[in-house]
């Protein structure tokens, strides 16, 4: 059900590195996984609503300005005239 | 056989009458700004952080809806749109989506425009979602850069999006449809579009049964038609040759003003949209409807159905005015200032727009009550108001003061200024004034008769007396007179 | 010289302001019980000795001031531990993964700064499975972390580090995570209290996020009343964070007493191993001599907790863990010349496998087309336990039952096989699901290892647990420590 390319894919999808041994590795065990998952299909439940928290406009933050003390990217290493520094685009 | 031709805009305009960031209080200004000072841990994707959505982005948001006819749902959400970029500090985008029940802030909207007969374009939805930052590279060129440099100032500043239907048909369209779209921004004051960057468009063209392709990195709403007339005559000669149009995405390379296949290929990507757990959904009752209606401003075309009845202008000149709100907010300080409708908005329209440059890259120096111009010239209403009645009093006649404009526009002076600049010779004897009333008066009885009751007949008899002396009396000093002689003699 | 290491917070503080002892003297003491046993536990990642004990000196100039308490703080130089998932400003936060190993936060967690304000003293960072994922404090860049009770046996997880520093009195306090379970699980296999409050109650900000729609911050420490201490501290809103309730914060009180109705779950019971069933019918026999009311009932959706649990969990993951991408935070490694997409990669192939796997299984349920069958499927059935929850909680004012199916295990038994791994948070899933608040107390031994009793009650309800935690806990009595 999980095949290799679709591991291969997701691996892609998530910028995540993966050797042909962990595509294996990964196959197997994300099969068993989603398996078990798929006991969600066992049941139909088409009139219940997701459950989310609510608020009204007047309970979120107001449009005020307070800037950071400090320097938020301070730990960054990789910085260069203030920019911080990339890796290049192809 | 006649080709059908669809386009489809995604236009994205940044709410910047906003103080902060959509979801942090980070100055939503954020240009011009040293790299990387203008933000703070959340807009930076600093791990542990949360959003905290502004509420005001919800009203300017709320209130474009309601201005393209658009339906506001009763609750929305923000979804994440999940990809990898180097300008996307949490590497997805809070946006919105509507696969599984509206949740955008607006749907099914509709706005009428004019090209060259009726149309309409449909406004498939609304959305409010968060700007990126900026990818900056050595040398301006991506290619021979080792490295890209991030600036996150811009990470996080509130957009709207509007997605329309593919409803236009040609270029000409989308430029008329869109200037009313910038005019209606402005209006409802919920983005200064002459900010660089603030306003954005890309399109998607299709020509009869080919393929939709999407053009992005189209720099501003000006591009837009050149861009549109190059596919289109692309894709025509394509067809013409039978080769096939692939869907795809290109981009605008304004420089060499083509299209281009897009440098990165853009591969079907899979955003895995969810709803973000962080925010809470957020409920849009009918308290907050009603603040949007009470709060709307007047619109283009209800302002321009006003110009018509209340200063009896022409639909013509009406139109020029209201698309370009600097010009209406000018004409009506103008005319607060000397209620000479018709004239002051002819001066506008044949003569100062002239000046006007359309493509302002100028720092905005704000006097939104519309009394001067952003882009630098001098020249304000009460410059425009002064003009229109002395040419009213005869005092200087239309030629000179087209010629004053061009000063006036350098150097800013009031046109009365340049009247005592220029009269040289000036009769300011009272006896010959006198002597020149007197006759006037004479001649002009039932003038006379009107004068005393209605002010705006002591004007028609303050021409005939400069008529009388050729213009060089001063006018002042005659005024005073006449409405002494007025009193006098009745 | 008495051992300090070895008292409540409630004590702590008792003895600091009337005198009886230092902070300094405590906070000394402390940091070398940490030298000296945390090699064999390895609870702490990193120990701010110098920070610990100039705060100390703070608190004991205040004291030498006859300043008011109220100034000196409710937690007035209690040792607290902070899981490092938590961010501390100025002390390095790391999540137990290579891609945060050099992460120094510019910003306090809200709780941490409640912590602060409260005079608490933050004596180091504590060991955790990476990112969270786990329930055993075994995915873990910097090793695993034992159970004080058996070395050599795991402590539970994800908050291993700080289930067993508490237990091991390395600290009184300390400051945990609770997902699925994390929290609770490693209260329960070290025998300590755990509780995961309201979904809502305590503040988010600051804690690097999992699985955003489950997690809260959990206190844990020795007793109940430390308990009620630490949420007295950090409940309320937070402007920081729009998911915590808009409300007035309620003050906690430690008021044992009887009249509870209490509903056993007998799905949960009936899953346990032998000794841990055995254990929470005494449990609830010693409810029933206290004056409550205890009937045994049943929660038919729980056979979908799990299930819904990992889907909405991993999914969540998968996009919370997308920001890591070693450009503004991580390790060293210069993005010259790599093409993005080749770097970020190669840098993400520094997770563990467990976040991996996650990350990929996450993608998977929200990958088009999967959408509705997995993670609003999932949502769904969050709905539906949280209908039945609230019904039950009509009828019974807390529902309890084991807090784990099984006791502690030895390390590296289970970390082959996921699925199993998985199967052992099946009671404690429910409670994150819900958003209900749930707290585990000790409640006893099989096979010389703890077994904890998991006691839940309805949103924002926390005094009920608290009233019933506590009743339990004076009459049960299982208060030992392990020899260390």
């Amino acid at each position: 059900m999980i095949s290799k390319d679709e591991i291969k894919h997701l691996g892609w999808l998530s910028r995540l590195e993966l050797t042909e041994e962990g595509i294996s590795k990964y196959a197997f065990q994300i099969k068993e996984i989603v398996g078990y998952l798929d006991k969600l299909d066992s049941i139909s439940l088409t009139e219940i609503e997701p459950v989310r928290s609510k608020k009204k406009i007047s309970e979120l933050r107001k449009d005020h300005v307070k800037p950071f003390t400090g320097d938020a990217l301070e730990g960054s290493k990789n910085r260069k005239d203030g920019f911080i520094k990339g890796p290049r685009l192809i | 056989m006649m080709s059908e031709i669809k386009i489809g805009l995604e236009i994205h305009c940044q709410l910047t009458y906003l103080q902060s960031k959509l979801f942090c209080s980070c100055y939503c200004d954020y240009r011009f700004k040293i790299p990387n000072s203008n933000v703070c841990p959340v807009c930076s994707g600093l791990p542990g952080t949360l959003p905290l959505l502004n509420q005001n982005a919800l009203e300017h948001a709320g209130l474009l809806s309601i201005a393209l006819g658009c339906n506001v749902p009763n609750e929305i959400v923000f979804y994440r749109k999940n990809y990898f970029y180097l300008d996307l500090p949490k590497n997805f985008q809070l946006t919105q989506y509507n696969a599984y029940g509206i949740t955008s802030i607006g749907v099914n909207g509709k706005l009428e425009f004019e090209a060259d007969t009726k149309r309409h374009a449909r406004i498939r939805r609304i959305q409010i979602e968060e700007d990126p930052g900026r990818l900056v590279y050595e040398n301006n060129t991506v290619d021979n850069s080792f490295y890209t440099l991030i600036d996150y100032n811009r990470a996080g500043v509130p957009l709207v999006e509007i997605v329309t239907e593919p409803d236009f048909t040609t270029p000409k369209e989308v430029r008329i449809f869109l200037n009313k779209i910038t005019s209606i921004i402005e209006h409802l004051r919920i983005c200064d579009t002459r900010l660089e960057g603030a306003v954005r468009c890309d399109v998607n063209v299709s020509i009869g049964e080919g393929k939709r392709v999407e053009i992005k990195n189209i720099g501003s709403f000006k591009e837009v038609e050149k861009a549109l007339s190059y596919e289109i005559t692309r894709q025509k000669t394509m067809s013409f040759h039978e080769i096939e149009i692939k869907a795809e995405t290109r981009h605008w390379d304004d420089a060499r003003k083509i299209t281009k296949q897009a440098r990165v290929k853009e591969t079907e990507e899979d955003y895995r949209y969810f709803p973000d757990p962080d925010i809470p959904t957020v409920v849009l009752d009918n308290a907050f409807l009603l603040t949007l209606k009470r709060n709307m401003p007047e619109l283009p075309d209800e302002r321009k159905r006003r110009f018509i009845a209340h200063y009896e202008l022409s639909d013509h000149i009406s139109q020029v005015l209201i698309d370009n709100k600097e010009l209406s907010d000018f004409f009506e300080s103008a005319v607060n200032i000397y209620p000479s409708p018709k004239a002051i908005a002819n001066w506008i329209v044949s003569d100062l727009i002239k000046f006007i440059n359309g493509d302002n890259h100028s720092q905005p120096q704000s006097n939104d009550q519309g009394g001067t111009f952003h882009s630098g010239l001098k020249i304000e209403a009460k410059h425009i108001a002064e003009l229109a009645q002395l040419v009213d009093q005869n005092i200087i006649n239309r030629n000179t003061a087209k010629g004053f404009l061009n000063q006036i526009i350098k150097t800013g002076e009031m046109p009365s200024q340049l009247v005592k600049k220029t009269n040289t010779s000036k009769i300011d004897d009272k006896n010959m004034i006198l002597e020149a009333i007197e006759t006037v008066f004479r001649s002009e009885k039932s003038a006379v008769n009107d004068a005393r009751q209605n002010s705006k007949a002591i004007n028609f008899l303050l021409g005939r007396i400069m008529q009388l002396t050729k213009g060089k009396v001063d006018p002042k000093i005659a005024l005073d007179l006449i409405k002494k002689k007025l009193i006098e003699s009745s | 010289m008495v051992n300090l290491c070895s008292l409540t917070a409630e004590q702590i503080v008792k003895g600091i302001i009337n005198g009886d002892f230092s902070a300094e003297e405590y906070i000394s003491q402390i940091l070398e019980r940490i030298e000296k046993i945390d090699d064999k536990i390895n609870a702490f990642i990193i120990v701010d000795s110098s920070g610990a004990l100039e705060k100390a000196r703070i608190i004991d100039k205040k004291v030498r001031n006859g300043e008011d308490e109220k100034d000196i703080g409710a937690l007035a130089g209690v040792a607290v531990g902070i899981k490092d998932n938590i961010c501390t400003r100025g002390l390095r936060t790391t999540c137990a993964s290579k891609m945060l190993q050099d992460y120094v936060p510019p910003y306090d967690a809200t709780v941490v700064k409640k912590l602060k304000d409260n005079g608490a003293i933050i004596v180091g960072k504590l060991n955790l499975d990476e990112f969270a994922m786990g329930s055993t404090t075994e995915f873990s860049m910097y090793g695993s972390t034992h159970n004080p009770w058996n070395i050599g046996y795991v402590p539970g997880g994800s908050s291993g580090g700080s289930a067993a520093s508490v237990a091991a009195s390395e600290c009184a306090l300390s400051l945990g995570s609770d997902t699925g379970g994390s929290v609770r699980c490693p209260a329960s296999f070290c025998s300590i209290v755990g509780l995961k409050p309201t979904y809502g109650r305590v503040s988010r900000f600051g804690l690097i996020s999992y699985a955003n729609s489950l997690e809260q911050v959990g206190p844990m420490g020795k007793t109940v009343s430390d308990i009620v201490m630490v949420m007295n501290s950090i409940s309320g809103m937070d402007n920081n964070d729009q998911t915590t309730l808009d409300s007035e914060t309620p003050r906690y009180a430690l008021r044992p007493k009887g009249n509870i109705r209490v509903g056993l779950l007998k799905e949960l019971v009936e899953g346990a191993e032998p000794e841990i069933s055995k254990c929470i019918y005494s449990a609830m026999d010693l409810f029933s001599k206290l004056d409550c009311k205890c009937q045994e009932t049943s929660m038919k959706s729980i056979e979908y907790a799990l299930a819904s649990y990992y889907t909405i969990a991993m999914a969540e993951s998968s996009s919370n863990l997308a920001r890591y991408d070693n450009i503004r935070y991580g390790f060293d490694l210069s993005p010259d010349s790599y093409e993005w997409n080749a770097y970020f990669a190669k840098v993400r192939s520094n997770f563990g496998e467990e976040v991996k796997r996650r990350i990929i299984a996450g993608s998977y349920v929200l990958s088009s087309g999967y959408y509705g069958k997995y993670y609003l499927k999932a949502q769904k059935v969050r709905a539906m336990l949280k209908q039945e929850i609230s019904l039950l909680l009509k009828t019974f004012d807390v529902l309890i039952g084991p807090t784990m199916p099984v006791l502690p295990f030895k390390v590296s038994e289970k970390i082959d096989d996921p699925l199993k791994m998985y199967m052992i948070d099946i009671d404690t899933v429910i409670a994150n699901l819900t958003g209900i608040p749930a707290i585990s107390v000790p409640a006893g031994f099989g096979k010389n290892l703890p077994i904890g009793l998991q006691i839940m009650a309805g949103e924002f309800q926390e005094q009920i647990l608290f009233d019933a935690a506590s009743l339990f806990e004076s009459a049960a009595n299982v208060h030992r420590s392990p020899e260390l």
